[in-house]
């Protein structure tokens, strides 16, 4: 078993809002070992991007720990944490069309980031090293002055993985990356990721509502549903035999590429319960189809129903294959 | 054989400005039957929308022209009605349902009012009696009727496009395209959508134009796929046809992009270079630059369509008489 780079230890984020505390992120426990790859599922509004952004204390977290390579990075002071270890975990944001500087260039662009982290680099070693950036992540030499609007999404998403890459991160949250890419470029920017990885040793956090995409870029894959996490197994497990029943429901929603899949939809009805000062219950029990009245009142807990695999639900042996 | 409702002739749309022609529909030729529902598939800038566009007449005044080409809704000739047969039709036999919930809606207008407002316009009704009609349209899309005095900002992603979609079907009308209408969704929100929309086309028999870039989404839905690259309609046939056995090179590329949820990849496929420049299309066959089976004769001349088995058209030199010949040479 290789050593965990990250390990987060029952991480909250609540917002304050006019109707109470939103639970954004509740009590979230996981492991992601060095070099592998977690993808975090789940529909909008679970806690997914929060999760990210909090990790990298883009903001702050409420309570819990967070260890990187040992250390706890969560309490530590802000402008350490952004002095030592910023640059050690970084994030690929979800729209390459909002997400770059309009007014700079694609040269520009890639030197910022290297600017700002270390001052004391020369105008032409910032220069060579944006270059060398460029190369890896294959911008050509001649976009170098183009300015993002010139640009289609995929390059656009391209300069944000070399804004990321440029400071030697080990870790990077990929905050749906893909998601607004056609998907022929999409498969483009995947293949870039997954050649960078293991070019750099690198260890990725995916997070996308797209379960195709996920399957592909990860080996272990976690389920969220109204800021808790509700299943987490190996990538392959999951289309196999998921466990919990939000985890069914929301494969059996994915339309299938094959027009002789016939796969039996499991459909929701209503939409997500607030997340506003929610009781102690299953967050899923409004909308779950088996839910007794021990969902209602109770909360489940994640329990290791087979090795490695992960479940909150108080009949997930009901559930088991 | 059914119907036809819709049936598209050569159509040609540019865009122009002062700089460029942007040529985003080339040629097209479509038919629909009465009850149908065809997926229009593509990429960004294949000129899926430029022709939903076109259908309503609705392309951008002053840059958008119909350069040629014959829209025939219901036996009538689209493109010679005037402005205000089009405002008749629109709406009422011909609806739209845009690509973004977000900012298809009128902020400062409740969703009831604005539901009400196509109903008024089409159905010469009182104000009361179309406000009724609202409330009945916000119930079959599953939102509850009290809430039709509410501002679009109060619902969620997911029930905004269900307001969209009720505007659409309150006059319920014979044709509707749904320009992506599920692309800003949740798949379990999306998975509700799609429902609605069948159980619709199956009880008022509506035929629809699904546009969108989700395979999936056209597995399921659509009995007929036409499949756009550039401008063009590269491969039409039905679903099946389409999906077991593609005959365009784009087509067979665009299957392998998609990451599968049953199959171990390693590597995904990636379809080489770049979409041509709708400004500058090449002379010979739009896709040849990024084709891997390529020959001389496909940089030369653009290809025609080639009925390869019944229903079932791809625009490509491979299927020709021609082409095996030019392999014996």
């Amino acid at each position: 078993m290789s050593e965990n780079l990250l390990e987060v230890k029952n991480l909250k984020k609540y917002f304050s809002t006019p109707h109470g505390m939103l639970h954004a992120v509740d009590n979230v426990t996981f492991n992601i070992e060095k070099g592998k790859t977690i993808g975090i599922v789940g529909e909008s509004g679970c806690g997914k991007s929060t999760l990210g952004k909090t990790l990298m204390r883009l903001h702050e977290p409420t309570s819990g720990e967070v260890l990187y390579n040992g250390v706890d990075i969560a309490s530590m002071p802000l402008k350490k944490f952004k002095k030592e270890y910023r640059s050690h975990i970084q994030m690929i944001f979800q729209d390459p069309y909002a997400s770059l500087d309009p007014r700079m260039d694609v040269l520009q662009l890639i030197e910022e980031p290297i600017k700002v982290n270390d001052k004391k680099l020369s105008k032409k070693e910032v220069e060579d090293k944006a270059k060398e950036m460029m190369e890896l992540v294959g911008l050509a030499k001649r976009l170098e002055t183009a300015y993002p609007h010139e640009l289609d999404g995929g390059r656009r998403q391209r300069i944000g993985i070399a804004r990321a890459l440029s400071l030697n991160p080990s870790f990077i949250v990929c905050d749906e990356p893909v998601s607004a890419l056609d998907v022929s470029i999409q498969a483009q920017i995947l293949n870039l990721l997954m050649d960078l990885q293991e070019q750099r040793g690198l260890t990725y956090m995916f997070i996308t509502h797209d379960m195709s995409v996920v399957k592909h870029i990860s080996d272990d894959i976690a389920v969220m549903y109204l800021g808790q996490m509700i299943e987490k197994c190996p990538a392959d497990e999951i289309f196999r035999d998921t466990i919990h029943p939000y985890s069914q429901a929301l494969l059996s929603a994915i339309p299938i590429p094959d027009v002789h899949a016939k796969h039996e939809r499991m459909v929701l009805k209503g939409e997500l319960t607030s997340p506003i000062n929610p009781k102690p219950c299953c967050r899923f029990a409004k909308r779950c189809p088996y839910a007794t009245d021990q969902c209602r009142q109770e909360e489940p807990k994640l329990r290791e129903m087979r090795p490695n695999h992960l479940v909150a639900c108080h009949y997930a042996e009901k559930f088991v294959k | 054989m059914g119907e036809r409702i819709l049936d598209i002739k050569d159509l040609v749309i540019h865009y122009e400005t002062d700089e460029e022609v942007v040529e985003a529909v080339n040629k097209i030729n479509l038919s629909l039957e009465k009850g149908e529902i065809l997926g229009l598939v593509g990429e960004t800038g294949a000129g899926k929308t430029t022709t939903a566009l076109g259908i309503m007449r609705l392309l951008p005044p002053k840059v958008g022209h119909v350069i040629q080409g014959n829209i025939f809704f219901e036996g009538k000739d689209l493109m010679e009605c005037s402005e205000k047969d089009m405002r008749s039709i629109r709406g009422k036999k011909i609806s739209m349902i845009f690509q973004d919930p977000m900012t298809a809606l009128n902020p400062v207008k409740t969703v009831g009012d604005q539901i009400a407002e196509v109903v008024e316009l089409h159905d010469n009704c009182s104000k009361a009696e179309a406000l009724k009609r609202a409330q009945e349209m916000l119930a079959m899309v599953g939102i509850v009727p009290e809430r039709y005095k509410e501002y679009p900002h109060q619902f969620s992603g997911g029930m905004k496009q269900r307001i969209v979609i009720a505007i659409a079907l309150a006059c319920e009308p014979d044709l509707l395209i749904a320009d992506e209408p599920t692309t800003a969704l949740d798949v379990t929100i999306q998975a509700q959508i799609l429902d609605m929309m069948r159980k619709l086309q199956k009880e008022k028999g509506t035929s629809m134009i699904l546009i969108t870039h989700d395979l999936g989404v056209v597995a399921e839905m659509c009995d007929h796929c036409a499949v756009m690259y550039a401008g063009e309609i590269v491969e039409y046939g039905t679903t099946e046809q389409v999906f077991d056995n593609p005959k365009h090179p784009y087509t067979k590329a665009l299957y392998q992009s998609i990451p599968s949820l049953d199959k171990e990849v390693e590597r995904l496929h990636v379809i080489p270079g770049m979409v041509c420049d709708p400004s500058n299309l090449p002379s010979g066959c739009s896709f040849c630059e990024r084709c891997t089976e390529k020959r001389a004769a496909c940089v030369e001349h653009d290809p025609w369509i080639v009925n390869v088995e019944a229903g079932h058209y791809a625009k490509c030199f491979q299927y020709t008489p021609e082409w095996e010949a030019d392999k014996d040479e």
